[in-house]
This record gives C-alpha cells, sequence and structure tokens, in this order.
C-alpha cells in the first residue's frame, strides 16, 4: 500500500513539473514577446525624436537559414535609422509541403521570398506602381531590366531581382561555374601545355595516371563523374559546352530554336570517348555509385585527376586539400570543346536573377506595402550596401587610400558562421536588391572581387603557376564572355508544374540516369546498342511538349526584353 | 453485481454480441464514458480531413476554394496504373517490403529469446541500450556508413578479400540483384534493438508459475524457449504481424533514396519515390493523394485477410 | 562450480542434480555462443554511433576526406560551439520537453483506458470502436486537410499543436489491449464480486499490472515526441519562442548544407582559405547535431528497463 501511495505521489509531482514547465515556456514566450515590444517602444521612443516610426516586417525566406542574433549589429542600425526590424521564418523541410499549406490557408507573411508557385496563386502584389510612386533609387537600380521582371503570364513585377543588377563587368578571380577540372601538377608536369580539346585533356591524364599509379600511397584516379541526387551535371551537361555552347540546361539553342541534346549525334561523340576512357581504366569503377560524401574524400585525398563539375560543388574539398598542404593537388578549370576550331563558352555573364529575391504578399496592409517598398529603395542607396556588404568601416574593414581592404582577422572573420549571425545581415542581404559590380568610388561591391583582396589569398604556389601561363587568375583559362543572347537563359524558364512538358523533362532525366552510366560501363563493343536503346527510349517521349514550352518563353522573352 | 460476474464469465470464451439495449447500455455506462469521447476525438482528427480524399479526383489547386476546383475523374490514378514503371514500381515495393518485414520479425523474435536467456542484469541491460542506439541515428547517417563499409576499400570487401572467398572487391551497389538484400540489412541493423522492445515487455508478461512448472519436469533450456516463452509472446508476435500486413506497400522512400543508383534503378525505385517526383515536386497533391488511397485499399484488404486467416487458425486476432 | 557463475534460469538450483552431466555441456556451449553473439552484436550496433560522436569531435574541414572510424584525427570542438552558438535551442530544449513529458503522460492514461474498455469482450461498442480506431493506422487524409483542421481549432501557432493531436495512437492501444488479454480473468472478476465498476477495476487493477507494457509505450511515444520536427514545420514555424529542439537543429543543419551548396556563399569561402581550418562543414554539424540531438531522449531507456523484469507484476498481485 505504502507503495502504492508513493507511486500516485511521484505521478503527480512529474504531472505538476511538466505542467510548470508547459506554463513556464509559454509565459516564458510571452513575457519575451513583452520585453520585445518594450524594447521596440522604448526605440519607439527615441526613435520618435529621430522622426523614424518603428514597424516590423514578417519575412519568410524560401531556403535554410539561421536566426541572427537579437543584437546583430547590422539588424541594429538598421533598426535606428529607418525604424524597420525584421521578424524572419526561414524554410527546414521540404518546400513545397511549406508552400502548398501556405498557400492553401493564405497565410504569409508581408515579405516572401519568389516562387512560381505562390505567383501562380496570386500570393504576391504588383510592385511597378509602388515603385514608381515611392522608390525612385530601386527605379534606376532595375531600369535596364524592367521589362525583363515582368511575369511571362501577366506582365506584372512581383518580384525584385537579388542578383544579375551589374554595372561593370568585373571579372571575380574565382570561377565558380562549369568546366573540366584537372590537377594542377598534371598541367605542371607536362610543361603547362595550352589544352583545348577533349582528347588532349584525355590523353594528359592518361599519362600522368601511367606514370603515377598512385599519389600518396591511394591509386591514381583518372576522371570522376558525380550523378547523385539532383546533383547530375557532372553527367548530363557537358556535350553543350565541348559544342561551345554556353549553359542552357538541357538544351541547346540554334538559331534562336531550343532543342534537347541528350540524344544528339555530339552527345553521343562524349559519352564514347568516356567510354573509352572506361575500357582503359581512366574512370573511377564507382563513380556511379558513390555518394557525394564519397565524391568528395576522393578528391580531398588528392588522387583525383580530373572531373567535370561546378567549382562551388567541390569548393570544400579543395579547402580540405590546401589545409593539407597539398596546393598542387587542387584544380584549375578548363574550358573544353571537342575540336580546336571551337570557341569555348563557359564563362557567361550574369543573367538577372529572375524568380527570385522578395516579394511583397497580398496580406501586407497598403500602408505596410509602402513602408516595405521605402525601407528597399533606402537600402539600395550606396552607403547603405556598403555596410550590406562590407560592414562596417573600421571594424569589418579598412580603407587605405581609398581602397577597401581587409586585415587577415577580418578575412577569417567573413568565414566564421557563428561571427556572421551577430555581424552581417546576409539573411536579408542575400535576398534583396543589391549593387554589383563596382561602388561610384571604384571599389568592388564584393570583397571577392576586389583586386587586392584577390592577390592577397593567392598562394605562392599558385602565383608561379600563373606565371608560366602568363595570366593574372585562373579566370582567364576561359574565353571572355560574349554578351548574352537575349532570351538566355533557357535553364530559368519555368516548366509549369504538372505540365506534359515538366512530367516529360524529368522521364528524361530518369532515362539518362539510367542509360547512360550503362553505356559508359558497357565493352566498347556494346556501346552503340545500348546508346540506341537509350535514344529510342527518349524518342518515345513527348519531347516536344517540353521543346515548345521554352521556345514559347524564350520567343516571349525576346518580343517583351528587346525593347532596351 | 453477483448476476454481472456469471454473465461475465459466460461471455468470456464463446464471445457472442449482446443485443443492445437501455438496460445494457447502462450496466456497460462506465465502458461508454471511458471510450466513446475518444472515438469522438480520433473520428475528429483523423476521420474528419479526409474529406481531402476529394482532391484524388480533382486537379487540385491549393489557392483555390473548393468550389472552384476542376474535376477530373479518375485521370491520377489511370496516370498512376498506366505508366510504364508502375508494375516495376508495384514489384520493388512488394519485394523490399516483404524482406524487411520477413528479416524484421526473425531477427528481433531471435534476439529477444537470446536476451532473456542473459541472466546477468547489468550485462543484459548494456546489451539492450546499445543494440537500440542505431534508432536515433538518421537514414543519412546510417546509409553514408552503408556506402563507405561496401565501396571496393570498404570493410566488407577487405574481409571478404581476407578470406580469399572473393579476387576482386564486389561494386555493391551497382547490381541490382545485391539491392533488396542491402536494404534489408540496413534495416535490420538500424531497427533490430528498436524492435525487440516490444517482444521484452511481452516476455514480461508471462507467468513465472509456468517456467517454474517447467524446471519440474527436468525441460531444458530450449524446451523452455520453445515451449514457455514463444508461446508466450505468440500473441504479441500475431499482432504485428497482422498489422504489418496492412503496410505492405510502405517500403518507405529515404533509403531507397540515398543508396540507389543509376545502375539500379530498376531496382531500387518505390511507390512513394514515383509519388515524390510526380506528385509532390510537380505540386501535384492530386497524385499523391490518388496514390493513398490505393495504398489504403491494399492495406485495409490485406489487413482483413490476414485477420480472418488468424481467426481461421484460432489465433489471437487484431478484429 | 564453474557453473555458478552462468547458472542458467531461476530455481534451476531444485532440478539441478537431475541430469547433471548433459546440463553442464549444454549451458556452457549456450552461453558461450550467446556470450559471443552478444558481443558481436554490440560490436555492430555500437559502431554507428561511435564513429558519428568522433566524427562529431573531428575538424569539419578534416572530416571531408573521409577515413574516419574510431578516433578523431583532428580534434576540436569547432562542431558544437556551432551548435550551441545558436541561441535558439536552449528555448527549443525546454519545449521540446515539456511536449514530451505532457505527450507521454496523456498518451499512457488515455491509450490504456481505451484498450481496457476494448479488451472487454462483453461491451457492445468493443467491435466498432475497435476498427475505428484501426483504420487509423492505414490512412491518411493528406498534408492539407489536416492543416485546415488544425486552422479551424484554432492550433496554428500554439503550443498545444503538439500535443492534442496526438494523444492516442491506434497501434499502442493494440499493444496493450494484446497485453492485457494476458491478464488473468479471475483477477477482474473478484474485483467485481468486491463491487467494483469498470472505471475502479482499470485504475486499481489493470492500470497498475500494465507496467511493462506501459514502459515500451512510455517509451515510443516519447521518442516519438522528442524526435518529431514535422509540426513545428507545418504548424508553428513563424513562432520562434515555439520551436522545438529538433526543429532548430535540423534548421541548423540544413542551413550548413544550403551554405555549402550556393554558388555565392561558397564563392565567398573560396577567397579566405586559410580560415577554412576553421570551417563547419555539413558532415560534422550533422554529427554534431545527431548528439545534441539523441542524448537526452536516450538516457530514458535505462530507466524504463527495470519494468521488464519477468513476471514481476503478475507474480506479486496473485499472491
Amino acid at each position: 500500500m505504502g507503495g502504492k501511495k508513493k507511486s500516485v505521489l511521484r505521478f503527480s509531482m512529474v504531472l505538476l513539473l511538466s505542467l510548470g514547465l508547459v506554463l513556464s515556456a509559454c509565459s516564458g514566450g510571452n513575457n519575451k514577446g513583452a520585453a520585445k515590444n518594450d524594447n521596440n517602444g522604448q526605440e519607439a521612443g527615441e526613435n520618435v525624436a529621430n522622426g523614424v516610426e518603428p514597424f516590423e516586417i514578417s519575412v519568410f525566406i524560401g531556403q535554410p537559414d539561421q536566426q541572427p542574433t537579437p543584437d546583430n549589429k547590422i539588424y541594429k542600425l538598421i533598426r535606428e535609422k529607418t525604424g524597420a526590424s525584421f521578424k524572419f521564418e526561414f524554410l527546414a523541410g521540404d518546400i513545397d509541403q511549406k508552400l502548398g499549406v501556405m498557400i492553401a490557408g493564405g497565410d504569409y507573411p508581408d515579405m516572401m521570398t519568389a516562387n512560381q508557385k505562390l505567383t501562380a496563386a496570386g500570393a504576391f502584389i504588383p510592385l511597378e506602381d509602388l515603385i514608381e510612386e515611392h522608390a525612385p533609387n530601386l527605379k534606376k537600380h532595375y531600369e535596364k531590366y524592367w521589362n525583363m521582371m515582368k511575369d511571362p503570364n501577366d506582365g506584372h513585377i512581383y518580384n525584385l531581382p537579388n542578383y544579375g543588377v551589374t554595372n561593370a563587368d568585373v571579372t571575380s578571380s574565382w570561377y565558380s561555374g562549369p568546366a573540366f577540372w584537372i590537377q594542377k601538377d598534371v598541367l605542371a608536369e607536362a610543361g603547362y601545355p595550352e589544352v583545348k580539346t577533349l582528347d588532349q585533356y584525355f590523353d594528359l591524364i592518361k599519362q600522368y595516371k601511367e606514370k603515377h599509379p598512385t599519389i600518396d600511397g591511394t591509386p591514381t584516379i583518372g576522371f570522376e563523374i558525380l550523378n547523385y541526387d539532383w546533383k547530375n551535371w557532372g553527367l548530363f551537361n557537358a556535350p553543350q559546352h565541348l559544342i561551345g555552347h554556353p549553359n542552357d540546361g538541357g538544351v541547346v539553342v540554334k538559331d534562336g530554336k531550343a532543342e534537347i541534346f541528350a540524344d544528339k549525334d555530339y552527345a553521343k561523340r562524349y559519352y564514347k570517348k568516356l567510354n573509352e576512357m572506361n575500357a582503359l581504366g581512366i574512370i573511377d569503377k564507382e563513380t556511379f555509385t558513390q555518394n557525394f560524401d564519397q565524391y568528395m574524400a576522393k578528391i580531398s585525398s588528392g588522387a583525383v585527376l580530373g572531373m567535370f563539375d561546378q567549382h562551388w560543388n567541390f569548393q570544400s574539398a579543395e579547402n580540405a586539400l590546401i589545409t593539407q598542404k597539398k596546393d598542387e593537388r587542387t584544380y584549375v578549370g578548363l574550358p573544353l570543346v571537342f575540336d580546336e576550331g571551337i570557341r569555348d563558352h563557359y564563362k557567361d555573364r550574369p543573367a538577372l536573377n529572375l524568380n527570385n529575391g522578395f516579394g511583397i504578399t497580398v496580406n501586407a496592409s497598403e500602408e505596410q506595402a509602402i513602408r516595405i517598398i521605402k525601407l528597399l529603395d533606402t537600402l539600395i542607396q550606396e552607403d547603405w550596401q556598403k555596410i550590406l556588404a562590407w560592414g562596417i568601416e573600421g571594424e569589418d574593414y579598412i580603407v587605405k587610400d581609398g581602397r577597401f581592404m581587409k586585415t587577415q582577422e577580418q578575412r577569417d572573420q567573413f568565414t566564421d558562421a557563428t561571427w556572421k549571425l551577430a555581424n552581417k545581415a546576409d539573411s536579408f542581404y542575400g535576398q534583396a536588391p543589391k549593387m554589383e559590380g563596382l561602388f561610384s568610388d571604384g571599389n568592388a561591391t564584393d570583397a571577392a572581387a576586389q583586386p587586392e583582396e584577390i592577390l592577397a589569398g593567392m598562394k605562392e604556389y599558385d602565383k608561379n603557376f600563373l606565371a608560366q601561363y602568363g595570366f593574372n587568375s585562373y579566370v582567364d583559362f576561359f574565353s571572355p564572355a560574349p554578351e548574352n543572347d537575349i532570351a538566355y537563359p533557357a535553364w530559368s524558364v519555368d516548366l509549369v508544374d504538372g505540365s506534359e512538358a515538366k512530367i516529360v523533362n524529368t522521364k528524361q532525366n530518369e532515362l539518362s540516369t539510367k542509360y547512360l552510366p550503362k553505356a559508359i560501363l558497357a565493352k566498347p563493343e556494346e556501346f552503340d546498342s545500348v546508346w540506341d536503346e537509350y535514344v529510342t527510349e527518349i524518342r518515345k517521349l513527348n519531347i516536344k511538349a517540353y521543346e515548345d514550352r521554352i521556345n514559347e518563353v524564350l520567343q516571349w522573352r525576346r518580343d517583351t526584353w528587346s525593347v532596351k | 453485481m453477483e448476476e454481472t460476474f456469471v454473465k461475465d464469465s459466460a461471455v468470456r470464451k464463446p464471445k457472442k454480441n449482446k443485443k443492445i439495449t437501455w438496460a445494457v447500455l447502462k450496466e456497460q455506462r462506465q465502458l461508454i464514458y471511458m471510450s466513446v469521447p475518444l472515438m469522438a476525438y480520433i473520428i475528429l482528427f483523423a476521420y474528419v480531413p479526409i474529406w481531402g480524399w476529394t482532391m484524388a479526383f480533382q486537379d487540385y489547386k491549393p489557392a483555390r476554394d473548393f468550389s472552384e476546383q476542376k474535376w477530373v475523374g479518375f485521370k491520377h490514378f489511370e496516370f498512376l496504373f498506366k505508366d510504364d514503371s508502375f508494375l516495376q514500381v508495384l514489384r520493388n515495393t512488394l519485394a523490399m517490403s516483404v524482406i524487411n518485414m520477413i528479416l524484421g520479425f526473425t531477427t528481433a523474435i531471435i534476439l529477444a529469446l537470446l536476451l532473456n536467456e542473459i541472466k546477468k542484469v547489468f550485462w543484459k541491460r548494456t546489451v539492450q541500450t546499445i543494440s537500440y542506439l542505431p534508432h536515433f541515428l538518421s537514414w543519412i547517417i546510417v546509409t553514408g556508413i552503408v556506402a563507405t563499409s561496401l565501396a571496393s576499400d570498404g570493410i566488407i570487401n577487405d574481409v571478404l578479400m581476407k578470406l580469399h572467398l572473393i579476387k576482386e572487391p564486389i561494386q555493391w551497389l551497382s547490381e541490382g540483384k545485391y539491392f533488396w538484400g542491402i536494404v534489408g540489412a540496413s534495416h535490420v541493423w538500424k531497427e533490430v534493438g528498436w524492435n525487440t522492445i516490444i517482444y521484452l515487455a511481452a516476455m514480461a508478461s508471462i507467468d513465472p508459475a509456468l517456467y517454474e512448472a517447467a524446471d519440474m519436469d527436468g525441460a531444458s533450456r530450449y524446451r523452455k524457449m520453445f515451449h514457455v516463452t514463444l508461446p508466450g509472446i505468440k500473441p504479441t508476435i500475431i499482432i504485428l504481424l497482422i498489422m504489418q500486413v496492412g503496410h505492405i506497400l510502405e517500403a518507405g522512400f529515404e533509403v531507397q533514396y540515398l543508396l540507389g543508383n543509376g545502375l539500379v534503378v530498376d531496382w531500387s525505385q518505390t511507390i512513394d519515390i514515383f509519388v515524390l517526383k510526380y506528385g509532390l515536386a510537380q505540386g501535384n497533391y492530386s497524385l499523391a493523394t490518388a496514390a493513398g488511397i490505393f495504398k489504403t485499399v491494399v492495406s485495409v484488404t490485406l489487413l482483413l485477410i490476414a485477420n480472418g486467416v488468424a481467426k481461421r487458425l484460432g489465433e489471437e486476432r487484431l478484429l | 562450480m564453474a557453473n555458478q557463475t552462468i547458472s542458467p534460469g531461476p530455481a534451476t538450483a531444485a532440478a539441478a542434480p537431475k541430469s547433471v552431466r548433459k546440463k553442464r555441456v549444454e549451458p556452457i556451449l549456450f552461453n558461450t555462443f550467446n556470450t559471443l553473439f552478444m558481443i558481436g552484436l554490440v560490436v555492430v550496433t555500437l559502431y554507428p554511433f561511435l564513429n558519428t560522436i568522433v566524427v562529431s569531435l573531428n575538424a569539419g574541414n578534416d572530416t571531408i576526406r573521409g577515413g574516419i572510424y574510431l578516433w578523431p584525427r583532428e580534434f576540436t570542438w569547432q562542431n558544437y560551439k556551432a551548435v550551441f552558438a545558436s541561441g535558439t535551442i536552449y528555448d527549443a530544449f525546454w519545449i521540446s520537453v515539456a511536449r514530451t513529458v505532457l505527450s507521454t503522460l496523456l498518451n499512457l492514461v488515455l491509450t490504456t483506458m481505451l484498450a481496457y474498455t476494448l479488451s472487454r469482450r462483453e461491451y457492445v461498442f468493443r467491435k466498432p470502436i475497435t476498427l475505428i480506431f484501426i483504420l487509423t493506422m492505414y490512412f491518411n487524409a493528406g498534408l492539407i486537410p489536416g492543416y485546415f483542421l488544425m486552422k479551424d481549432l484554432h492550433l496554428l501557432n500554439s503550443f498545444w499543436v503538439y500535443v492534442i493531436p496526438s494523444m492516442i495512437s491506434a497501434f499502442n492501444m493494440i499493444v496493450i489491449r494484446t497485453y492485457i488479454g494476458t491478464i488473468p480473468e479471475s483477477l477482474v472478476e473478484s474485483a467485481r464480486i468486491d463491487g467494483a465498476g469498470d472505471f475502479k477495476i482499470f485504475i486499481r487493477i489493470i492500470f497498475p499490472l500494465c507496467k511493462p507494457v506501459l514502459a515500451t509505450i512510455a517509451l515510443f511515444v516519447a521518442v516519438g515526441a522528442w524526435n518529431s520536427w514535422f509540426d513545428a514545420f507545418i504548424y508553428t514555424s513563424s513562432r520562434q519562442e515555439l520551436s522545438t529542439l529538433q526543429y532548430e537543429l535540423m534548421k541548423l543543419l540544413s542551413s550548413s548544407m544550403n551554405a555549402n551548396s550556393n554558388p555565392a556563399v561558397a564563392a565567398g569561402a573560396g577567397m579566405t582559405q586559410d580560415a577554412a581550418v576553421n570551417m563547419v562543414t555539413p558532415i560534422s554539424i550533422r554529427a554534431a547535431v545527431t548528439v545534441v540531438a539523441s542524448v537526452p531522449i536516450l538516457l530514458v531507456y535505462p530507466f524504463m528497463q527495470k519494468y521488464f523484469v519477468v513476471g514481476l507484476n503478475v507474480g506479486s498481485v496473485k499472491e
């Protein structure tokens, strides 16, 4: 009996405790809310004196990020100067699910990042009139791009693109895009040759691999092709570049008409070459079964001689090589083509980042919408842009003879995620309209493009390496980007959810995922039959629906965008 | 009260449904108080949202009101069933879920029996606690370790080479014939300890007198295992098995997605992956709902069959 | 003498002298095999978690190279610092504790109560209510209808959305009902003779007797509640102060993955490569997050285990 009483007592204790917890958690939350309001109130008091009225903007950002710290210095500055504070909600989980319920319930915050689903659901308000009336700086900022920003379906502007508005062709020292990458030592050992074609590239790799069957004890891997999850460009995208075409995604635009290239002869030529290289043992046996972590592990071991990839994708593996002091095992991007006569077009001019950046939702009151657009208008001005990009002068960067630069400590801080939460406003800045290129005083808007910073970040090994070629940076391996076609790029065309075009595209990708590895790994004499099967399967699909949709939008772009 | 008792025991074995009369309702009012509100609760939270199944027959757009939706009949079911890969996807789903079920049940029961034979409490609890740890790791971590172990230079190939069972490393993840087994084994690895818990609890309900009696008869350890312990947890096993049969179309998607690749795609795609690709990723909630309805119909049918079989065999049953 | 340490079973002493010779060899063989098997199991199931801990203590930049198994190559606390630097996880921890404790208590009481009524064979609504609950395991109305229900019930952005929609699970109910089925009917009958009603019988007899299965269910519910993040993601994501630990950690992890797959961010990283040493990477953050998320709930199991002792409860009441 005593035992029972004790257990009853214990049970009620636990119950009480948990209730207490809930209550304290709730009231804690409330207190905090209250405290926040108090803060605002206080600041409001101060601010009213300055003539700024405090207001809060609720913002949904459609990608994962972390809450900035409550006393983040940049947001604090924005609050003090403009009265605006942000209440961020970041995505963690599947965006389709989250947007699905938001749209169904019509539960939007004041401001959201662009998404075609939201635009289609009528979640955003048109911005043209608001900008004309209240935002002269934004109007000026987007002037050249005004028509491009219009929605193909109804001609309204719903979003303010966050990237692609540039005022100077500033060559960044760092090329983040696609290329055939080759280990620096392979070039060094061959006497720094100029490599133009696919055949030359594989010859170099073959020779090096024969001479060095292992690197630091690990068997040498000639070539890697990553095709994992959504990272499929390593397998899919090379053929268009080899014929001198820029990255248009799944299509090549010839004489203004888009067509898929997966089943074309030049694609066959590339995969046949890979098939031959596989027969010679150049290609990693595990290349199609590895996951991304394994791919990165191989690259960072220094034993991989080459791959086709986008630079940002394997950057952290290169960082690992550098910390191991294996500078000669890092990579040079080469803009390869099939034949000498073809001009490479890997590097392209930044295009306007359509369907990205902020929009104001229908849930924001008219008054709130005006406040938001005025705020964005303020923040696009140069003094604010410097704060958002470089930080506070003296704290985050230094100025010498009018040139912006950083001390090593300041440089390191910028890579420290925790420091950034308290000292940068990246969640906002990443999505906001921004100046790109040069400030009026000649400093780069992006530290990574500031010549002084580029030089400071350059290793001795790289300085020597580049000197052999007579280049200033690795970007010089690429031909300068020609003017973009007016409708470029085709990959930003919205295929429309659930449309036949999108379903066909999904199916085509499925076929490529299945057949290309098979074709590459086949015995050379069997390659043709696998390829023919692949092409037959692709032609069974209604590829026309996919191509038609792209051409329709490209045509629309030419008609509307050509005005200026 | 005396009466109730007599009725109770009379009803107990050859169970016959009582007629619902006021007298019976009054007599059972406490049972009613204890269960009917909970029934109302579950109807509200589980059944009321079923109106959403209408989506399967519409081209559902979240931004529109119910009255504005476009009705399309069985279009989405047709898309599902007429797709060239549907049969293959169904085959893969069934195969993997049957393999998982068989491996899952046998390994968990065997482990529970063996754990029950450990007499040192500390050691027993240590083994239990450690074996359930992998349950708390996400699939992405577990499949990461699986992929590393199966690589050319991974531990599996290393061991097989050292034992001279193979001459060259096997590319385990490049061949469809290994895929289902790898998925099954990964499930066992991750969940066996966790799945054991329920049987260990069931063993705690076995009357110690039965063991004492068996000891009196000089029964060996194996006899006790097979004639006391196993029958003691049989009701639990059967009930779990019946419930699992109803989940036969749930082979999951994470493992297959994380371990799959172009070379094994004909073996790795499950219904759930198909629905993700052509449903959610396309904003097509209708297709996802149609697939859900299809799965429910299959589930409930199999569940009733399994329950019927159990009834025939005179075993514990669900309903 | 030797078999003293490996003395099998309770009350074997009495039976031991019978066939000493046979008995001696058999248990030794069995116990040796069993011990070896358990050691193997411990090694295999401990490894993934141990490896995760080791990875979480290794420099992120170095982990990319792979080959981290049982000991960190470049020890660092950096990954944990990155996790604990997030100011939001402390409040979120207490929200998680509160929802877990509350869910567990409510589930235990309500599910067991329901299970008891549905174990009474004389209960007239037994069949329909059982069916209503069982079916809930096999259908899912879908995300959007569920969202509307929560909205209509004013549970959006409320703490109660973590607790109220999941107060009863049909699966757990069946497991408990099966367990109650093994409790001798005579106990209930004698209570009835003493004039107890169903409610009293449930509270006084059934509930205390169900300890082993309740421990199991408590574990299931607690682990489920602790690990769930989807409700925070869908229902409360716009109120930061209601966020749970799992959801905060998930945000942390996805933002570190995003940072590494975002061309703009990676480009910045390319600049100052000297600082790369201190950078955290998704793999290492994932490991640290996993450890932080699972250790609190892992501590529950050892406390539950003492309720798994064979025959403890039934035997003691019988006296």
